[in-house]
């Protein structure tokens, strides 16, 4: 596009004369005709902004539960895919969202963004989980301790938060990221493009792998008995998480 | 007995151990990243991704092997010096020094100044690179090992030669006398050369050896001559009848 103009500018500049050869074209002022993007598809919903979430759910009986870590575990099956937004915010691991959290993303996001133009929505659950803590200075044993707060397991890929409208990712990355830093688990800003990058980068990583060994060929075929060492949660994952954590240069 | 304690043993079908050999520290989920068992380690590392070599097209990048060192500012200015010598000096011996003292050296040095040869001293690595661009490319496999030069405007190989062996640890390598490599047996040679005046004279000698006889048998008396030239003919006319009959 530059060099068409210099090109451009340099053949007008050249026919007027020999005297001309030491005209130099500065690009920095020149303006560039691309062509901005069409929004006419965009449809916004009525209520733009995120809506509240509540602390507790409100159920009749309140039960108790294990602490059932598995629901950080591993990658997200469920919430992982766009449906109406443009950009999001995707976990890079696994964590627990508490109410301070969803509420802190609700007011930076509800503030910052410009409701005529971008609407954002939850990918996320309420919090329903409970968390019980038992009295400061208690000794062990006499049962499990009260309720203490409700929280929204994510897993690795579980999207939080969608935006879209009429907006482009310039825009609105800033304010995500600034939401992103603070949530308790690394979290990315993502496009439906970028995100789509994302997951043809590691198929081509598992694709053209030099490596003649794999550890999913290792771990299923049990070679030197590394099962011994290996979990049913390993050899479904391949290697690439452990805990709450993944691990992105694995394949 | 024996059956009652088999059965207290086991309970019911499909039992587990009283007993798991699992180490109670930590639960699989943690907030801290839980130390991997050894095993696994090593299989993660050989289990590591390999991406595929980059294809680079021939001469698009410089080769990293190919690039030579450069040249600190020392071995610069050796190198113009070696130049200068190389440029002004008309003999250039090469000489290995086994274990000469410093004293010897110095004697050495006394003996050689008298005559306006000077000794030279330049590490091999830089004279064998140097020597490699100009055209005494062909005197790089004499710097091998403790080497130093002997350089002279003129061209004295027999006092060098004489000094030389005075001192029982120089060994003469080789030289370059007016731009000619010569080995040992060749500077021995060159120096039992006549002098330049010397071989000039003989070759005027011989170039006017003839005129000169001549000459020389014009200026003595006539009659020498005539009996001469009579010999001469008779020699002709008896050969001719000869070979007649």
């Amino acid at each position: 596009m530059m060099s068409f103009i210099k090109a451009a500018v340099g053949g007008i500049c050249r026919a007027h004369g020999h005297q001309q050869g030491y005209l130099k074209v500065l690009a920095a002022g020149l303006k560039t005709y691309d062509i901005p993007p069409d929004y006419r598809d965009v449809v916004l919903p009525e209520k733009p902004k995120l809506k509240f979430i509540e602390k507790v759910p409100n159920l009749k009986k309140v039960r108790r539960g294990m602490k059932r870590l598995r629901d950080i575990q591993g990658p997200a099956q469920a919430a992982n895919a766009f449906t109406t937004g443009q950009y999001a915010i995707v976990a890079m691991g696994g964590g627990y969202l508490h109410w301070g959290h969803i509420e802190m993303m609700r007011l930076t996001i509800n503030r910052k963004m410009n409701s005529r133009t971008t609407f954002a929505r939850w990918r996320i659950n309420s919090p329903y989980k409970p968390i019980t803590r038992k009295g400061l200075g208690q000794r062990m044993g006499g049962g499990k301790g009260a309720i203490d707060h409700y929280v929204t397991p994510v897993r690795y890929g579980r999207l939080i938060v969608e935006v879209g409208g009429k907006v482009e990712l310039g825009e609105i990355e800033n304010i995500l990221i600034e939401v992103a830093k603070k949530l308790p688990f690394p979290a990315k800003v993502v496009s439906r493009e970028s995100l789509a990058v994302l997951q043809q980068k590691q198929i081509d990583m598992e694709q053209n792998n030099q490596n003649p060994w794999t550890f999913k060929q290792i771990a299923w075929g049990n070679m030197l008995g590394i099962r011994k060492v290996l979990s049913p949660f390993d050899l479904h994952n391949h290697g690439r998480f452990t805990g709450k954590f993944h691990f992105p240069g694995r394949v | 007995m024996a059956a009652t304690l088999c059965v207290k043993l086991l309970p019911k079908q499909g039992w587990l151990p009283f007993t798991q050999s699992i180490r109670h520290g930590s639960k699989a989920v943690t907030r801290h990243k839980r130390p991997v068992h050894f095993l696994k380690r090593k299989l993660l590392a050989v289990t590591q991704y390999i991406p595929p070599t980059r294809v680079v097209p021939k001469g698009a990048y410089p080769s990293e092997t190919s690039r030579a060192p450069e040249d600190s500012d020392l071995v610069i200015i050796m190198k113009k010096d070696l130049k200068d010598l190389f440029q002004d000096c008309k003999m250039i011996a090469v000489v290995q020094n086994n274990a000469s003292s410093a004293e010897d050296l110095l004697i050495l040095k006394h003996k050689l100044y008298k005559h306006n040869i000077s000794i030279k001293f330049f590490p091999n690595q830089v004279i064998r690179s140097f020597l490699s661009d100009t055209i005494y490319s062909n005197m790089t496999p004499l710097f091998i090992g403790p080497t130093v030069l002997f350089v002279c405007k003129e061209r004295k190989v027999k006092e060098m030669l004489s000094t030389l062996r005075s001192s029982p640890q120089m060994t003469l390598l080789g030289a370059c006398i007016d731009d000619t490599l010569l080995s040992v047996k060749g500077v021995v040679s060159y120096s039992k050369l006549p002098s330049m005046s010397v071989v000039q004279g003989q070759l005027v000698g011989g170039l006017t050896m003839l005129t000169s006889h001549t000459a020389s048998m014009l200026q003595r008396h006539p009659a020498h001559l005539s009996a001469l030239l009579q010999q001469y003919i008779k020699q002709q006319s008896p050969g001719s009848a000869e070979e007649a009959t």
